[in-house]
Order: C-alpha cells, then sequence, then structure tokens
C-alpha cells in the first residue's frame, strides 16, 4: 500500500468546537504538501480560512472573493457556524422546553405545598380573626413569610444551579475529552431564575392566604 | 370503613385534594417522558434496523456505514461469497453517492443510493414501481418537489459536479419510474435510488465494483453473533455489525439523552415524593386527635397508617391516567423539537411509548408515593395517646 | 364480687419543659364489677392521669395495675390496643366522633376492628343505638347531631365490644345543664344493666349520681 513513515512531533488538545463532540475519529495533522502528495490530491485543497481586521474588511473581503474566484465560494465563519451547529440548536430548543416544564410543573408543586402549609395554620389564623386583626394583616403575614421563604430558596437555588453546573461541566469535559463549556450559569440566567421563584412563591403564598381568610373562622376552628 | 374515612377526608379537602393529584401527575407524566426518553431511541432505531429484516452490515473496514466516503472494493465477489452461505437469505449492496440535477436557473442535488431493487432494504414504494432498466430510478417526495417532477417524467442527472469548472460528469437522462419513502434517510432530505450498476457507470471508475454498504438477511433460526464473527473472519477488508453493535454505537453517541433522561426521572420521582411527605404530614398534623381517639378506642396502628395510606393511594390512583395522558402529549411536544436533528432518520421517535415504559414509570411513583407517605402516617400513629389527646383538647 | 380494677401504688410523672409534673404520687384503688364509681377532685390532681392508665391509653412509670383479672401496666402496644378494644370503654368529654362517618358507622368502626362481619356489626350497631334513644338518627353525621346526641351516640361506640369497664373523663363537660341531666340518667341506667363505671368529673350532679365518690388532690387519693 502507498504510504510514508512520519514522526509524531507533538500531541494536540482537541479544539472547543460543538460539531466534534462524540465523534471518536482519530485525528492527524500534517504539512499541507505532504497530506497533498499522500493522497495524490495536487495542488488542491478543500478550503481557505481568511483573517480580517474589522467587520468592514470582513464585507469587503467577501465581495471582493466571491466576484473575483471562479468555482467557489466565501462565506461569513459566523454564517457556517449557525449551519454547523443546528445540532445544538436542537439541543438548545429541547432544553428550552424542559425548563418551560419545569416551571409550569414547579408552579402546581409551589402552589400544593404552600397551600398544605398556609392550611396547618388555620386554628393560628382564625385566633386571630376572632381577636380582630384584619384580613390584610393576616394576608400581609403569610405573603410576607412566603416571599422570605422564596428569598431564601432562591440563594439556595441559584447555589444549587451553579453547583450543579461545575458538575456537568466537569463530567462531559472529561467523557468527550473537550475544553468545551456543556453549562454556563450567566447573571441574565440568575435572574431570570430568581424572579420566577419570587413571583411563583408570592402569588402562592399569597393564593393560599387569601383562601384561608375567606373561610368564617369558627369554621377554620372546626366548629 | 377505612376507605370511607379515606375518601372523606379527600372531599373534606378538596381545593388540596385537586392540587395534588395535578402535582403527582405531573410528576407522573415526567417521570413517563423520560423513561420513554431513555429506551425510546434506542428501540425507535432498533425497529428501523430490523424493519427490513437485515440483521448484520458490513461496511468497509474501521469504518461504520455511510460514516465516511469509502467504499468496499471486489464488493460483487463479497457478496456473491455471503450469497453462497446456507445461513444467508439475502444480501443488498448499496452504494452512497450524490447526484447533481441541472434545472433552469439552478442546480437541485441530492443523495443517491445505488441499489439492487429486487432485495434492497432501503426504501418503501409508494407509488409506481421499483427500477427494473438501466435508466430508471425512483425519488422521493422532496426531491420530485425541488424537481417539478412526477412519476413517469424524465430527467437529466449527473454523478459529478466540478464547481472550479462549472462541469457536470456522468450524466445521463434518467426516467422516475416510482415515488418511494427512505426508511434511513431524515424527512427533507432529498433523495433517489437507482439500479446500482448505473451509479457506478456514472461515477467512473473509482466506483466499478465498489459499494458502500452490504445488508445481510440471515435466514430463520441462524445464529446472528456466530455469523458476524464468520464473516469478519471470512472477509478482512469490511467491518461485519450486527444490530446489537449499531444500537451500541448509537447509545454511545446519543448517551447525553439517557443521562439526562435519567437525572429528570429521578428529579421527577424526588419532587412527587416531597409532595406526597408533605400531604401526608399535613394531614396527619390535622388529625391527630382523630388518630389519637382510634387508637384510644382499639383501632390497630397498622389499620390506622393504612387508612391513612389509603388517601395519597387514591391521589395515585386518580392521577395516573392524568399523568399518563399529560405524558403522552408532552412527549409528542419534545419529540417533534428533536426530530429536527440535522441527519435524523424520518423515522426515529426519541419518545417512543412502550406499555413497559408506562408501568416502569407508574410502579416508580405509586412505590415513591407509598414510601413517602409510611413515615409521616407511622409516626402519627406511633404518638403517646394521653399526651396528644390531652394537646388536641387544649389547642 | 370480683375487682375489675386492682391498683396498686401507681406512679406517673411528666417533664413540662425544666420541670417535672408528679401527676400521681402511688395511686392505689380497687373498682368492684357492677360499681358506678365517680373521680373528683380540683384541676391538676391527676384524675384524668389515673383515668388514663385505667383505659390502658398511657403506662404508669411504677405500680401494679390489673384490669378484669389482666396484668395491663407492661402491655406492649399491640396487646394493648387489642385489650382496649375489647376490654375497655372510653367516653370522652369532647366526643370525638370521625366526623366523616354517620352515627352508625361510628359506633361499627371497634366491631369492625373486632372483626365482626358486616350484617351482624350493623345489627349490633342499631341495637347500641336503639338503647340510647338514637336509632332513628343512624344515618345523621356528627355535624348534624346535638352535643347530646354525640356524646350518646360515643357511650353507644364505647359499649360495642361489651366492655368489662366504662370509663368517662368529663362526659358532661361540654354539654349544658338540661343535656348533662339526660346523660346522668343514662349512666345511671348503664350501670343498672350491669356496667362497670368510672367517670372522671366536675359536675356535682354527676358525682352525687355516682355509687362511691374518690377525691384526689395532687396526685394522691384523699378519701
Amino acid at each position: 500500500m502507498p504510504g510514508d513513515t512520519v514522526v509524531i512531533a507533538g500531541i494536540v488538545q482537541r479544539r472547543a468546537d460543538p460539531a466534534e463532540i462524540a465523534r471518536g475519529e482519530y485525528r492527524v495533522r500534517l504539512h499541507l504538501d505532504h497530506l497533498q502528495s499522500l493522497l495524490g490530491y495536487g495542488d488542491r485543497v478543500d478550503r481557505f480560512a481568511v483573517g480580517t481586521r474589522g467587520a468592514a474588511a470582513t464585507a469587503d473581503a467577501l465581495s471582493r472573493i466571491n466576484s473575483a474566484a471562479y468555482g467557489f465560494r466565501a462565506h461569513r465563519s459566523a454564517d457556517i457556524a449557525v449551519e454547523t451547529s443546528r445540532t445544538f440548536a436542537v439541543v438548545s430548543r429541547f432544553h428550552r422546553a424542559i425548563g418551560v416544564i419545569t416551571i409550569v410543573a414547579s408552579a402546581i408543586f409551589l402552589l400544593c405545598i404552600m397551600l398544605l402549609k398556609v392550611d396547618e395554620r388555620r386554628r393560628d389564623v382564625a385566633a386571630l380573626r376572632l381577636i380582630g386583626c384584619s384580613t390584610r394583616t393576616i394576608v400581609g403575614s403569610v405573603v410576607l413569610e412566603a416571599a422570605a421563604v422564596a428569598v431564601l430558596g432562591s440563594i439556595a437555588g441559584v447555589g444549587v444551579g451553579a453547583a450543579a453546573s461545575w458538575i456537568v461541566n466537569q463530567h462531559y469535559q472529561g467523557v468527550y475529552r473537550t475544553p468545551l463549556r456543556f453549562s454556563i450559569v450567566t447573571g441574565d440566567i440568575v435572574l431570570l431564575a430568581v424572579a420566577l421563584s419570587l413571583v411563583l412563591g408570592i402569588a402562592a403564598g399569597w393564593l393560599a392566604a387569601r383562601r384561608l381568610v375567606r373561610t368564617p373562622p369558627l369554621a377554620l376552628f372546626g366548629r | 370503613m377505612i376507605i370511607t374515612l379515606a375518601l372523606a377526608s379527600l372531599v373534606r379537602h378538596r381545593a388540596r385534594t385537586v392540587l395534588a393529584i395535578l402535582g403527582v401527575a405531573v410528576s407522573a407524566a415526567m417521570l413517563l417522558d423520560m423513561v420513554m426518553l431513555s429506551s425510546g431511541m434506542r428501540e425507535s432505531f432498533r425497529g428501523l434496523l430490523l424493519s427490513q429484516g437485515f440483521q448484520l452490515r458490513l461496511s468497509p473496514k474501521g469504518t461504520l456505514p455511510f460514516d465516511t466516503e469509502a467504499t468496499i472494493r471486489s464488493a460483487d465477489s463479497i457478496v456473491a461469497l455471503i450469497r453462497a452461505r446456507p445461513t444467508v437469505e439475502a444480501v443488498s449492496p448499496v452504494l452512497g453517492g450524490q447526484l447533481h440535477f441541472p434545472l433552469a436557473e439552478s442546480m437541485a442535488n441530492a443523495t443517491a443510493l445505488g441499489v439492487e431493487p429486487a432485495v434492497q432494504g432501503d426504501y418503501e414504494l409508494v407509488e409506481g414501481r421499483h427500477p427494473s432498466a438501466e435508466n430508471e430510478l425512483v425519488a422521493n417526495d422532496a426531491l420530485l418537489r425541488a424537481l417539478g417532477r412526477s412519476v413517469g417524467d424524465t430527467i437529466r442527472a449527473a454523478a459529478g459536479y466540478d464547481p472550479q469548472l462549472r462541469t457536470l460528469s456522468g450524466q445521463r437522462v434518467l426516467r422516475i419510474v416510482g415515488r418511494v419513502r427512505f426508511i434511513y434517510l431524515a424527512l427533507e432530505q432529498r433523495a433517489a435510488a437507482l439500479p446500482i450498476g448505473t451509479l457506478r457507470a456514472m461515477n467512473g471508475p473509482t466506483s466499478i465494483d465498489r459499494a458502500s454498504l452490504a445488508m445481510v438477511r440471515l435466514r430463520p433460526g441462524a445464529d446472528v453473533e456466530q455469523e458476524r464473527t464468520a464473516l469478519e473472519r471470512q472477509l478482512r477488508t469490511v467491518t461485519v455489525i450486527s444490530t446489537a453493535a449499531a444500537l451500541k454505537q448509537v447509545d454511545e453517541r446519543l448517551s447525553y439523552f439517557r443521562q439526562l433522561a435519567v437525572i429528570l426521572g429521578a428529579v421527577s420521582l424526588v419532587v412527587g415524593f416531597l409532595l406526597v411527605t408533605t400531604l401526608v404530614t399535613v394531614s396527619v398534623n390535622e388529625r391527630l386527635g382523630e388518630i389519637s381517639v382510634m387508637r384510644a378506642i382499639g383501632v390497630r396502628r397498622w389499620r390506622v397508617v393504612a387508612q391513612i395510606l389509603l388517601e395519597s393511594t387514591v391521589i395515585m390512583i386518580v392521577a395516573a391516567p392524568l399523568g399518563l395522558a399529560l405524558g403522552l402529549v408532552t412527549a409528542r411536544w419534545l419529540n417533534s423539537i428533536l426530530a429536527r436533528f440535522p441527519g435524523l432518520p424520518e423515522r426515529i421517535d426519541f419518545f417512543l411509548f412502550q406499555p413497559s415504559a408506562a408501568w416502569t414509570a407508574l410502579g416508580l411513583l405509586a412505590l415513591s408515593g407509598i414510601l413517602a407517605g409510611v413515615y409521616p402516617s407511622w409516626r402519627g400513629a406511633s404518638l403517646p395517646i394521653a399526651s396528644t389527646l390531652r394537646q388536641e383538647a387544649v389547642g | 364480687m370480683t375487682d375489675i380494677v386492682d391498683a396498686r401504688g401507681l406512679v406517673r410523672e411528666y417533664r413540662m419543659g425544666e420541670e417535672i409534673v408528679h401527676a400521681l404520687r402511688g395511686v392505689s384503688l380497687t373498682v368492684s364489677e357492677g360499681e358506678y364509681v365517680a373521680i373528683v377532685g380540683p384541676s391538676g390532681c391527676g384524675k384524668s392521669t389515673l383515668l388514663n392508665l385505667l383505659g390502658v391509653i398511657d403506662r404508669p412509670q411504677s405500680g401494679e395495675l390489673s384490669i378484669a383479672g389482666e396484668r395491663v401496666d407492661r402491655l406492649n402496644d399491640a396487646r394493648a390496643t387489642e385489650f382496649r378494644l375489647r376490654r375497655i370503654g372510653f367516653v370522652f368529654q369532647r366526643f370525638y366522633l370521625m366526623q366523616a362517618l354517620t352515627a352508625r358507622e361510628n359506633v361499627e368502626l371497634p366491631l369492625a376492628e373486632a372483626g365482626m362481619a358486616g350484617t351482624e356489626r350493623r345489627d349490633r350497631a342499631l341495637e347500641l343505638l336503639d338503647y340510647v334513644g338514637l336509632r332513628k338518627r343512624e344515618r345523621h353525621r356528627p355535624s348534624q347531631l346535638s352535643g347530646g346526641e354525640q356524646q350518646r351516640v360515643a357511650i353507644a361506640r364505647a359499649l360495642a365490644n361489651r366492655p368489662a369497664l366504662l370509663l368517662a373523663d368529663e362526659p358532661t363537660g361540654e354539654l349544658d345543664a338540661r343535656t348533662g341531666a339526660e346523660m346522668i340518667a343514662l349512666f345511671d341506667r348503664l350501670n343498672a344493666d350491669g356496667t362497670t363505671i368510672v367517670v372522671v368529673t366536675h359536675d356535682e350532679d354527676l358525682a352525687r349520681a355516682a355509687k362511691r365518690v374518690v377525691h384526689m388532690r395532687d396526685g394522691e387519693i384523699v378519701a
């Protein structure tokens, strides 16, 4: 079989390229002319990469290459990235869908648990009503408590989320031997999560409290 | 009596019961989806691989079918050798390539599969017939739409296209004799199938006696693994993959989804568990007096616990079908998102419903629900009777 | 006459925060079969504690207690429960009927627990309701019954398994004077029909109706 003997000059680390994830293939890098001669390609390449300085220069180079060249096209790297990351676009949509389901499920769980916990305090609420506390005071105190729990829960949740994100990255970077980051916790995400949990927690507390204060106090005592 | 007490308690707190049912149903739905996800891809792919009955696949040594552009050399003699084996029922050689169709103002490209129509396992005929002559082809809807053609029309096609010189090579005029659905290709992937000899001729000398893949169907009763080993030993230039091995490859490539399914499934179970525990705890705390009286008049502890657990069991039973329906709806939605994976065969489902999946999910949830209720109900039924009665009287 | 209750040197203490409360300080008491005994004394004297020990719903720290000839002071939970089911009938101040069950079903509850078959159970329950004058109210739930009616259902429930001893803790405590008098008359009838009764009460009329009055103070029997 035709071939050549080479010396392994170094070992390279994989790039953080999403398109290379889960591909278990072997990769080598050679001098271009060496590979061309091994493949019998002659003076051929698959593609050129062109570096430019600034967006204006990129646009100018793009139009000049495409109008001058014959038989090939130039593309912006960003446009190609969009195309090659379709897989990850799908995965991203999937994650978002899971996120939506999680939020809906959490809202239901939260409302259920809040209702149960507020219900537990029915006698306290009844006693307060009987001694003259307004429904506004009672609802306010329950909502305040729910808000406090929501704030503490959010803080704990952000901590858990950050830890989970770190674990995910450590795990998959090890499995796929890549520096690619699989999970990133950004300020926006934290803000969204905290805002959602506060809104859900307070809303659940308010709904549960409103339900309780609408019941006559003696009924709350079980009479 | 215990059933009456359990049901009455649930009816007494309607809002709480409804919310608990909803909560458990959502848990059940998520759990079902995750169980479906963890095995769906695999089972769907297995079904796909076995749909035409081919148990073994041969590809160039060291590669997976259609993973690279490599081809099997001396394919005809290899196919003949395999067909001579008494355990082999059929062998279908496939050559992969590209066809370019020059249109008035543009060029349409399509995946081309060179097959032996009599034994092929790559497409299902929807309209027309299989190609029987060398200048005939069949195409899928995506290609026919792009070409603006239908069954019976002719079209000029080329196997090669030099973009620098903008010239076509290996041109032929082919007649479209059938409309087909390709089993292993993505929904919108334009594709055509034609006799393997025709595609080889169009490709030129480099494709003579070549194939990208050969699929082997064994006779009933043949040992798949034994045949695979024998073929691999006999044919040194090919890799022989059984369905099991192919599935293993798929598992590795898509292990992420299985892991995600396990994690989210576990989270659903934990949340469902917490919900039921909270529900039972609150329910017990509200009825400590009643529970203590039952104990005082001689009702045995396990009967008290059974009555409390019955409440959570009723919630599970009512929530289960609701969760099942919800799970199927969300699975369809999630599946439609994942179906857009580039290059994914049209027929692959990530969420495949199997009755065993439903039973597994519901069984897990029921078990966790019962376990969740055991501790708080046992605790409530074990409180000292006298002091509890005293506290409840004062409270 | 056999002794239904034979209590010797019963001691019961409770921890209330840092303090130890000596509820019973070596109480001894015998009650013969067919007796009707009232235990009276100021609040906190230990009379309810004594009743709880006699009802085998609490255990003494020391001393000996036999009910209907059986030692009950060291029974494990399962055997104590069984004993309460078959040998003791307990009537509480606050009735403690199951709100979700009808009057008949409340009376059937201990019968079902004792393994009595459906029809037999039903008949026995109706017989007991008839005895307490509530046959016509068998389908009513506790919320549809007056205080006196609820207490009568509770008495019927206590008599379900023909107990050797009927215990009542302030049975007229939640009732008005007229209803209380009806209850006293019922207890009289029960005793006349052979039921051994021990009541704990602040009600002077009820105490007077009993055949023997035991006075307690500071955890001891003083008369």
